[in-house]
């Protein structure tokens, strides 16, 4: 038991050493971090927002009453179709958000009826019987819809909170209507809510190129059918140069109007006729996409309903030549020059634009308006000098009782065998902070909790090493004998303590959200590397002691 | 040698444990039985995470808090039950709101704060009774931009499609029942930073709405059932039937007391309570198995031995590692009671309630229980031959 081969004994030290070398940059104090490569210096622990600061949002789509109100123009439609195919019926009625449900007057005419619907959308799932017939989409359209309601939501969100210039926010899918939505290291979450229930507007608009209005050259009056924009250019040029100036528009109260912004603050604007050719709600999508000749370059498709694509073809033949200014949410975020005619209902952007740019500019005009409300169903919001406190506190319970956990053990089992647990103590926790660091895993108060439980646990398989140590001493065995029998009759409780514990830490994990999840995950990590330094390294430390000193007489 | 190890349990003890086991058993099973009634009939004391509700922490400008004060202040606001609680030190105090109906008061609670935030002249008033739909009337015609920039400030988000076209006076935002429950949250945050934002820093706000309150509780109720299940399985597994009996039986009385624990204290029953009880349910069978797994080695040892007997040796044997262990965990929690902060005190003080009570029940509760359990050597004798001749095989 107490024979190790080489390679084994290399291995563990490795394996600590690198535990060490990841665990580090947790440790070292920031003197001396900023001598070290950043790439080094910055492979830590993330912070949980509970010690950090910052705010979590859980937000839940409406997705019920945007699904009833795709159900009642689907039924429009139907109604529709049914008149032009001379259908005779009683009612074409929204059912429980799920159907649109059809009463016919006549049932022979249902083969004619089941024709109107396929002509309306040949995917949709038909049931029913007599004079009644069910029309809905099929789950998998469902999911699919919901599924790109949120995705889109989901950008918007990230727009319009990178927006605020705050850092690395995390905005995921949670189940099938949820967000998760966490900005670390936020002072005010008043601004953050307002951000994420306004909502933005898009609106296509005809540049007005008889007014001459560039930089400080407004005219007075302008014609009453043109008013000013601010391009986003101009925006972001003028948040860079005066702040100050950025920050007194945002917070304005009543919200000044494009036009007021471009007097006052004068950035970059263009003028354009207030008429709205096309509105984003007209939009059905825009990506990113490369050129079919002259080389590909990068360049904007989108395509609109027929609505939309009807009034966009009749704009864009009488304008030729004219800029096309889209404005999104009081900005223009681009303004091409009509090259042609475009009628079919879609249309492409060209210009001198990277791959990126096409990508943003794709998703600015993807991100009109949020197809569903969202409401804040958890939130959590901490204050940075909150985490502070947190992460004093913390750090001062788990110093303390890693200390006293360490006095403990010298007091019982002496400096050599103490020092053997206290060492087995140390690397288990080095392990932990190096595989929290090495996953990503967050840090949060609980999970400080959970490092310190790890603690009092890991040195409980010591205790049981050396407690069955000194029986089998006691039954008058050799001191080599004792510590080879000891440690070996022990272990099979040590690992049926550690399973047991560790379950109950993996369903933690499954189940807990947020500060919980980070305890599970620095206790069943602990657990785990506890596992390492139980069975293999505590062996190390006792074989090679034994092999050094080859004692005849031990003080345990 | 510069310091000699200390036994601090003695190695040899011969105490009769078992023989004392009905005096526990009566004992354990009345303050079971009382622990049981105090769940009942007093009731946890569930934080707003199972409840739903809001938590605001606030430290007063200057000088410490006024607790009175503040009670008068934010419980004059309509926002329904509100306790108030010294969180930490005086300067410090937790704001607790009951969670949010959407009644009324919510909606007049929101015009309120549309007067103070959007301007004079707002009105807000509940939509029709059937939905929980909201009408709002501006001072003046406003654009659709301006619609979401007003209802904005209520912490509400309103589509195009809700809104008439062009420049219009009213408008209604369309919510069930419960999804006006859900932004009253919202409207109750606001009325309280607006009552006492002028004296106090809210430093930290939580806020859990009715649905998010359910489904925890739900998913707490069946991660506790789920835990228990695996771990009593794989004690049943890797010992006999009895043991894992005895131990489910002793994991149940640990988590019972611990919930006893937060009844007769009141502590706050949140999130971190539940995984500190999940955790007690996780260790409480380490020390059982430190105990069974002497048990079980004794079994083969003594063939003869009568089962109370063999236990009490067992467990005399065990007894130093069942203290030792329990020890070091213990003075690690004590670390957490005394230092980690108010945020943590229930977790730590119900982890330390569940190593004391989990070292207990390994001697009286999961080992007494064996006696009644059925479990005789006589079954033993014939498995640990078997294991002798299969090891002394394996040598040969």
């Amino acid at each position: 038991m107490l024979n190790l081969p080489r390679w084994q004994t290399i291995g563990i030290i490795a394996v600590t050493a690198l535990a060490v070398l990841f665990a580090l940059p947790n440790l070292l104090p920031s003197v001396v971090l900023d001598h070290l490569p950043n790439w080094y210096a910055q492979s830590r622990m993330n912070l949980g927002l509970d010690l950090r600061g910052g705010a979590h949002f859980l937000l839940e789509a409406d997705l019920r009453s945007l699904m009833t109100e795709r159900l009642t123009n689907l039924s429009d439609s139907v109604r529709g179709e049914l008149r032009k195919q001379q259908v005779q019926f009683k009612e074409v009625a929204v059912e429980g958000g799920r159907n649109v449900v059809i009463t016919l007057r006549d049932e022979a005419q249902r083969s004619k009826a089941l024709e109107a619907i396929r002509a309306v959308d040949p995917s949709l799932v038909v049931s029913g019987s007599g004079d009644t017939i069910r029309v809905g989409y099929s789950d998998q359209e469902m999911a699919k819809k919901k599924k790109e309601v949120i995705d889109q939501s989901i950008e918007i969100l990230r727009r319009r909170v990178d927006e605020t210039g705050t850092i690395e926010p995390t905005i995921v899918r949670q189940g099938d209507e949820r967000i998760l939505l966490q900005v670390p290291g936020i002072k005010d979450t008043t601004d953050l809510k307002r951000k994420i229930n306004q909502t933005a507007k898009l609106t296509f608009h005809l540049v007005n190129e008889d007014v001459a209005a560039t930089g400080q050259n407004i005219p007075q009056s302008l014609p009453p059918t043109t008013f000013l924009v601010p391009t986003r250019e101009g925006m972001q040029e003028l948040r860079r140069a005066n702040p100050k100036a950025w920050e007194e528009i945002q917070n304005a109260n009543p919200r000044l109007t494009p036009e007021q912004i471009c007097r006052r603050y004068q950035p970059q604007c263009l003028p354009v006729l207030k008429r709205v050719v096309v509105g984003g709600e007209d939009l059905d999508d825009a990506k990113s996409t490369f050129e079919q000749q002259q080389g590909g370059r990068p360049i904007i498709s989108f395509t609109f309903n027929s609505a939309g694509g009807r009034a966009f073809c009749n704009a864009t033949r009488a304008n030729i030549g004219k800029r096309l200014a889209i404005q999104l949410d009081g900005e223009i975020i681009s303004a091409p020059v009509v090259q042609s005619a475009i009628c079919g209902g879609s249309g492409i952007i060209t210009g001198q634009f990277t791959t990126q740019q096409t990508q943003e500019q794709a998703l600015l005009l993807r991100s009109g308006a949020l197809p569903a409300t969202l409401s804040i169903i958890q939130e959590s919001t901490v204050g940075a000098d909150l985490g502070a406190d947190a992460i004093r506190s913390g750090t001062t319970a788990a110093l303390v009782g890693t200390a006293m956990v360490a006095l403990f053990m010298f007091i019982a089992y002496g400096p050599l065998f103490g020092g053997f647990a206290n060492l087995a103590m140390l690397v288990n926790l080095l392990l932990v902070i190096a595989g929290m660091s090495i996953l990503g895993a967050s840090l949060t108060l609980p999970g400080i909790a959970g490092l310190v439980l790890t603690v009092g646990m890991s040195v409980d398989s010591n205790v049981l090493i050396y407690e069955r140590v000194r029986e089998e001493k006691s039954l008058g065995r050799s001191a080599f004998s004792s510590i080879a029998t000891g440690y070996e009759r022990a272990l099979s409780a040590i690992l049926d303590a550690n399973l047991t514990a560790l379950i109950a830490g993996v369903l933690l994990f499954g189940f807990g959200s947020g500060p919980i999840r980070g305890f599970a995950t620095s206790l069943t990590l602990g657990l785990l590397t506890h596992l390492f330094t139980a069975t293999v390294f505590t062996r190390m430390l006792l074989a090679t002691w034994v092999r050094w000193r080859r004692p005849t007489e031990i003080v345990i | 040698m510069l310091w000699k190890p200390l036994h601090l349990v003695p190695a040899k003890t011969n105490i009769d444990f078992i023989g004392k086991r009905k005096l526990a058993l009566v004992g354990s099973t009345l303050i079971n039985i009382i622990a049981l009634l105090g769940v009942f009939f007093v009731g946890l004391n569930f934080g707003i995470d199972f409840k739903g509700g809001i938590a605001i922490q606030v430290r007063a400008k200057e000088g410490p808090a006024h607790l009175d004060d503040l009670r008068h202040v934010v419980g004059g606001l309509g926002v329904g039950e509100v306790s108030l609680q010294e969180f930490g030190d005086p300067t410090t105090a937790l704001i607790r709101i009951q969670r949010q109906e959407g009644g009324p008061q919510c909606v007049a609670g929101a015009q309120r704060i549309m007067q103070a935030r959007a301007g004079e002249g707002w009105q807000v008033k509940p939509g029709a009774p059937e939905t929980g739909n909201v009408d709002f009337t501006a001072p003046r015609a406003l654009d659709g931009a301006n619609w979401r920039d007003a209802v904005s400030r209520v912490g509400l988000t309103i589509l195009d499609r809700q809104l008439p076209r062009g420049n219009t006076q009213t408008a209604t935002v369309d919510m069930t029942h419960e999804q006006r429950a859900e932004w009253c949250q919202q409207v109750a945050i606001k009325l309280v930073e607006d009552a006492i934002g002028a004296k106090y820093d809210l430093r930290g706000t939580e806020s859990v709405g009715p649905k998010i309150g359910d489904e925890l509780m739900h998913g707490g109720i069946l991660a506790a059932l789920a835990t228990m299940a695996a771990i009593v399985i794989y004690v049943w597994v890797r010992y006999e039937w009895q043991f894992g009996v005895g131990a489910l039986i002793a994991m149940l009385h640990d988590l019972i007391t611990t919930l006893g624990i937060f009844v007769l204290f009141q502590l706050d029953f949140s999130l971190t309570a539940l995984a500190a009880v999940l955790t007690i349910a996780g260790y409480s069978i380490n020390d059982k198995v430190v105990i069974f797994d002497r048990v079980r080695e004794n079994m083969r040892r003594y063939k003869k031995m009568g089962l109370v007997e063999l236990l009490n040796v067992s467990i005399n044997e065990a007894l130093a590692r069942t203290l030792m262990t329990s020890v070091t965990v213990f003075v690690a929690v004590l670390a957490l009671v005394l230092f980690a902060g108010p945020v943590l005190y229930s977790f730590s003080v119900a982890m330390l309630w569940g190593i004391v009570v989990g070292t207990y029940s390994s001697i009286w509760i999961a080992c007494a229980g064996l006696v009644y359990l059925n479990l005789r050597p006589e079954q033993f004798r014939h498995e640990g031959e078997k294991a002798d001749e299969k090891a002394d095989k394996a040598k040969a």
